[in-house]
């Protein structure tokens, strides 16, 4: 794919075709001047209504106190005062480091992984190639819920499968997996971490797909052993595909929700171990009734997720 | 001489190992992936007690049947089924077709702010969906919409994601010299549109279509935050609801997960390279 | 020929104007956007209920619906019945945004605390309702519960949930462990447990927590809330919260507690394998106990009251009406209240189909109360019950309550788990359950 095409314009279209421009029109049919607006009216009014206008809302909200069951006219200006409750509430202090430490045991791993794993399967397989990489991809396209509700039977104290796994391997006090705060975390990484490797397995494998061969030929006639060309040719190869995965698992590790929500059943865990910020402000709005509260938090969350991704660009984007 | 031999002989093995234990790692991967799936089926035949006995089941039950009987009692089961394919099918009719008029007019034409808008839609990917939860209900809301499949799968037809790969798909797949071909022809812009960016589309309009069904089908916090009453659930929520009661029918909600599990996995099967393919076109060449 | 268009008769091509068909197609767009104006019209002659509600006592009010239909008969009663907790969520939404509201809702206690503060709900002391003239009709305590800072009456009771404590005296006995040694102090109660547990094996409790909660409950001061005085002052400072910590902390010190978390698989399974010997919970308990929950231990359990004269609420549902909703069925909808709650025939008919302990004062010297219960071994718990109930304090709702006692568990949590000191642990739960008081 080379450079995009040269868009039309009104004019040029008229320029290309003289003869449109005596020839009459039907009244249904779409001149070129509109054709824009009609056809990207439909998503625009939607994006608009369902886009921008919440958008605008929710800052407008940050602002403002607000008890809900009174209804929409209860609504009082208090300046800042959401965003000072907030940073100084422990809870939600608390949600940020839960979110931060999530996100990068999630995370990291998924792309430790999901290189070499895709790297050996470019170099070396070639028959079952898409059945393996369905394998690994599989877990991404369920939902979220039914994959906590397996989680949690499997996870069960008592009577989960794992717990029995390991019963027959050692025999100490069995681990309380969901409830106890040193292993909520844990779990939940897990959880992301299997639901999302394949992807980035699927991805790196793209990627690997355009190096050039003959870098790799030219390479080993120069004697170039098989980590040193992993670390000049494949890694650079890969960069704007890391960039790329890298981001994707910044932005979802700082906006995880419905993992934790599900396998705490909605509460947060013991000592709140499981909830990160986007859980956090969904609990503060429906379950505290604090909407303003909750809007103060969404976008100072919504701060953190553009600087981080901003320096992700910033060390993983192409030093051009 | 002879050290040499037996060097290289102990190189290759010493390689061999090292591809038997990348096979063997790269395989246990791909096992540890499927091994929940094969749980998720055996417990869907399970009952209740089986499920918590010790040790837990291995291998199938023959108690389905009267797991799939508890699931429609407790939950409008069916009717969850049908919303959630209701709600899919009419999310993926929309989004495919607001996204792709959308993606030629971005594409194909110039106007007034067109970069802008094109940056400002771009922006919203980067955004959280969550700042939206609380000011979209109130939308939601203000409309009437709250309990009804509309309030679904209306707001998503207006994915960036998807118009992003629609124009992408656009400036790759059409050539510039057709439309002009079409244009001398006398054929107004929706006809060309119509009648010749849409199939050329075809293969963007399946992934568009397959990533759409899917993230519908999966989706649990629109649900969550806008239906109301049980009727009208999608399936991941209906299962929630079997959770969550003091009595929770283990064997009939890993049934009923089973169930809302399978038809995507037998798209998937159908649609794998497809779906793949697509999905990474964006990342790697952009 | 030009687009392939046929032309009329003056060489115009056929068809609508294009800005008509656009102007048309919005307008279709926009009606079917918006919700429709043509809603149903109320006829003179039916008049239509709505009331939201969840298990079990949506099966009490459709089991009430025909004598209502027969003292109303042009009223159409529908009863939309959510569960528990989205039912909750769905009032909340319903209020906030006054549309979807029924004309009557039934609110767990929990959560009248946080539509206390707000203004969402009915002032039924007002007329036409004037319902402090009935205040004397009910229980004590639950008829306050209901009733704000202001002294507005928001819900009406319909039914009560008496703490009680339930044992197994099989294993009691095994240990040579009396009632009197389980009640009469909260000390006695868990010396008791040791030898429970060195005896049987058994466990004293399911969980610390639950001595917390109970513990917490006594001594509150007239006025006070749970975790709030009237000012929105925190009171995690004072005697009744450390002496809960402290017994908590021992009683898992000494390993007496199953660690399970309520209506959890492991919870359950420990009363139905007997590995659980007593538990503080509210009276209804007994019925979940006997009906699904462990029905083969019928007849090993009895009831007596809470250690060291505790007497405590768990549970409660009272019946709302929404202030937006529509006003024509306002008085419709506090018939159906007064038809609920004062009267002996529904209250005492939910007692004995469902469990329903009733909030109603003048039922308790039905005969029902003595009968006997199998699940007890025979013992006539409901008067227990009653007895409990008369005594039960009523205690202050505060917004943050729901927020305050999570606070409070996490850290119990830490003191139990991690060593954490006692007045550390307070001192944390008190700062930050202040910094919320007033929002």
């Amino acid at each position: 794919m080379s450079q995009p095409l040269p868009a039309v314009s009104a004019t040029t279209a008229a320029a290309v075709s003289p003869s449109t421009k005596s020839r009459r029109r039907t009244r249904l049919q779409l001149s070129t001047r509109w054709a824009p607006y009609v056809l990207l009216g439909p998503f625009l009014v939607l994006f608009v209504v369902f886009g921008l206008y919440p958008l605008l809302f929710s800052l407008y909200l940050a602002f403002q106190s607000w008890e809900p069951t009174s209804g929409l006219h209860a609504m009082q200006f208090v300046g800042f005062d959401n965003f000072a409750f907030a940073l100084q509430d422990e809870w939600f202090w608390k949600s940020l480091s839960n979110t931060g430490w999530l996100a990068l045991a999630s995370g990291v791993p998924q792309h430790l992984v999901a290189i070499p794993v895709a790297c050996f399967i470019h170099a070396r397989i070639k028959r079952f190639r898409n059945l393996l990489v369905g394998a690994y991809f599989v877990p991404y396209i369920t939902s979220t819920v039914a994959i906590a509700i397996l989680f949690t039977s499997l996870f069960s104290t008592d009577y989960g499968l794992i717990n029995s796994g390991l019963r027959a391997i050692w025999n100490g006090e069995p681990i309380d997996w969901l409830n106890k705060p040193g292993t909520i975390k844990p779990t939940i990484a897990l959880l992301v971490f299997w639901r999302y490797v394949g992807f980035n397995v699927v991805l790196y494998l793209a990627a690997l797909q355009t190096i050039p061969a003959d870098l790799y030929e030219a390479a080993t006639i120069d004697g170039a052993k098989a980590w040193q060309q992993f670390r000049y040719i494949t890694l650079p190869s890969l960069r704007p595909a890391i960039l790329f995965g890298v981001t994707l698992s910044v932005i979802g590790g700082l906006q995880l929700f419905e993992e934790p929500f599900i396998l705490t059943n909605g509460k947060g865990g013991s000592d709140q171990a499981g909830m990160t910020t986007a859980f956090y402000l969904f609990r503060m709005a429906f379950d505290f009734n604090d909407f303003g509260a909750a809007s103060a938090m969404s976008w100072l969350l919504f701060a953190v997720v553009a600087v981080l991704t901003w320096a992700t660009h910033k060390a993983l984007g192409r030093r051009t | 001489m002879a050290h040499t031999a037996v060097a290289t002989l102990s190189n290759r093995t010493s390689q061999r190992l090292n591809a038997w234990t990348a096979y063997v790692a790269v395989g246990i991967g791909a096992l540890v992936m499927l091994t929940p799936f094969y749980f998720l089926f055996v417990f869907a035949t399970q009952s209740r007690q089986e499920l918590f006995s010790l040790p837990p089941p291995l291998f199938f039950g023959n108690d389905l049947a009267a797991n799939v009987h508890i699931l429609t009692e407790r939950i409008p089961f069916l009717r969850n089924l049908g919303w959630s394919v209701y709600v899919a099918l009419a999310s993926t009719a929309l989004t495919l077709l607001f996204c792709s008029m959308g993606g030629t007019a971005f594409a194909l034409y110039e106007f007034r702010f067109k970069k802008q808008l094109f940056a400002v839609v771009m922006g919203t990917m980067l955004l959280p969906s969550f700042m939206t939860i609380i000011p979209n209900f109130m939308v939601m809301d203000a409309l009437g919409w709250i309990d009804q499949p509309r309030a679904l799968y209306v707001p998503g037809a207006a994915g960036a994601f998807g118009i992003f790969l629609m124009r992408q798909s656009v400036i790759a797949a059409i050539p510039r010299e057709l439309i002009e071909a079409a244009r001398m022809d006398g054929c107004g812009e929706f006809a060309i549109y119509w009648r010749i960016v849409l199939p050329l589309l075809k293969p963007a309009l399946g992934t568009l279509g397959l990533a759409t069904f899917i993230a519908s089908w999966n989706n649990f916090i629109g649900p969550l935050v806008v239906m109301r009453s049980p009727d009208m659930y999608t399936l991941p929520l209906a299962l929630r609801t079997l959770q969550s009661p003091v009595d929770t029918e283990w064997g009939a909600l890993m049934a009923g997960t089973a169930i809302a599990t399978l038809p995507l996995l037998v798209l998937f099967a159908l649609a794998s390279r497809q779906l793949i393919a697509g999905l990474t076109a964006g990342a790697v060449k952009s | 020929m030009q687009d392939g268009r046929p032309a009329g008769p003056d060489g115009q091509p056929v068809g609508p104007n294009r800005r008509a068909c656009l102007a048309g197609a919005a307008g279709l767009a926009a009606s079917w956007a918006l919700p429709g104006s043509a809603a149903w019209a109320a006829s003179e002659a039916r008049q239509h209920l709505t009331i939201a509600a969840y298990p079990a006592v949506d099966k009490v009010i459709k089991a009430a619906l025909p004598a209502f239909q027969a003292l109303h008969p042009n009223v159409e009663v529908q009863v939309i019945s959510r569960e528990f907790a989205d039912h909750h969520t769905a009032m909340t939404t319903a209020l906030t945004t006054a549309s979807n509201l029924p004309n009557l809702m039934t609110l767990e206690v929990d959560y009248l605390g946080r539509f206390a503060r707000g203004i969402g709900l009915e002032d039924l002391t007002q007329p036409p309702y004037n319902a402090l003239q009935y205040r004397d009709r009910f229980v004590q305590y639950a008829f306050d519960q209901a009733t704000d800072k202001t002294g507005a009456v928001l819900a009406i009771p319909t039914d009560i949930g008496a703490g009680t404590l339930l044992y197994r005296a099989d294993l009691m006995a095994k240990a040579g462990v009396t009632e009197a040694d389980l009640t009469s102090s909260w000390e006695s109660y868990v010396a008791a447990g040791l030898r429970v547990r060195a005896a049987t094996g058994a466990y004293l409790l399911p969980n610390a927590r639950d001595i917390k909660d109970i513990v917490i409950r006594t001594g509150i001061q007239p006025g006070e809330g749970l975790f709030y005085d009237k000012q929105s002052k925190a009171l995690i400072n004072t005697h009744r919260f450390h002496r809960a910590f402290e017994l908590s902390l021992k009683v898992r010190q000494n390993k007496l507690d199953a660690q399970v978390r309520p209506w959890s698989s492991d919870w359950a399974e420990g009363f139905r394998r007997g590995a659980i010997s007593t538990q503080m919970v509210g009276a209804w308990m007994a019925g979940h106990l006997n009906n699904w929950l462990a029905p083969t231990t019928r007849g090993l359990w009895r009831s007596a009251q809470l250690p060291e004269g505790a007497y405590a609420a768990s549970g409660g549902t009272f019946y709302a009406i929404p202030r937006r909703s529509a006003p024509e069925m306002k008085p419709v909808a506090w018939e159906f209240i007064r038809m609920m709650t004062l009267s002996r025939e529904q209250q005492l008919g939910a007692f004995k189909a469902l469990d329903a302990f009733p909030a109603l004062l003048e039922t308790y010297d039905d005969p029902f109360f003595e009968q006997p219960i199998e699940f007890l071994g025979g013992q006539p718990g409901r008067l227990l019950w009653r007895e409990a109930a008369r005594r039960i304090k009523a205690v202050q709702v505060h917004k943050q309550d729901h927020f305050a006692s999570e606070v409070v568990n996490t850290e119990l949590d830490k003191v139990l788990d991690q060593g954490k000191s006692i007045e550390q642990a307070l001192a944390d739960a008190q700062r930050l359950i202040q910094s919320r008081a007033l929002r």
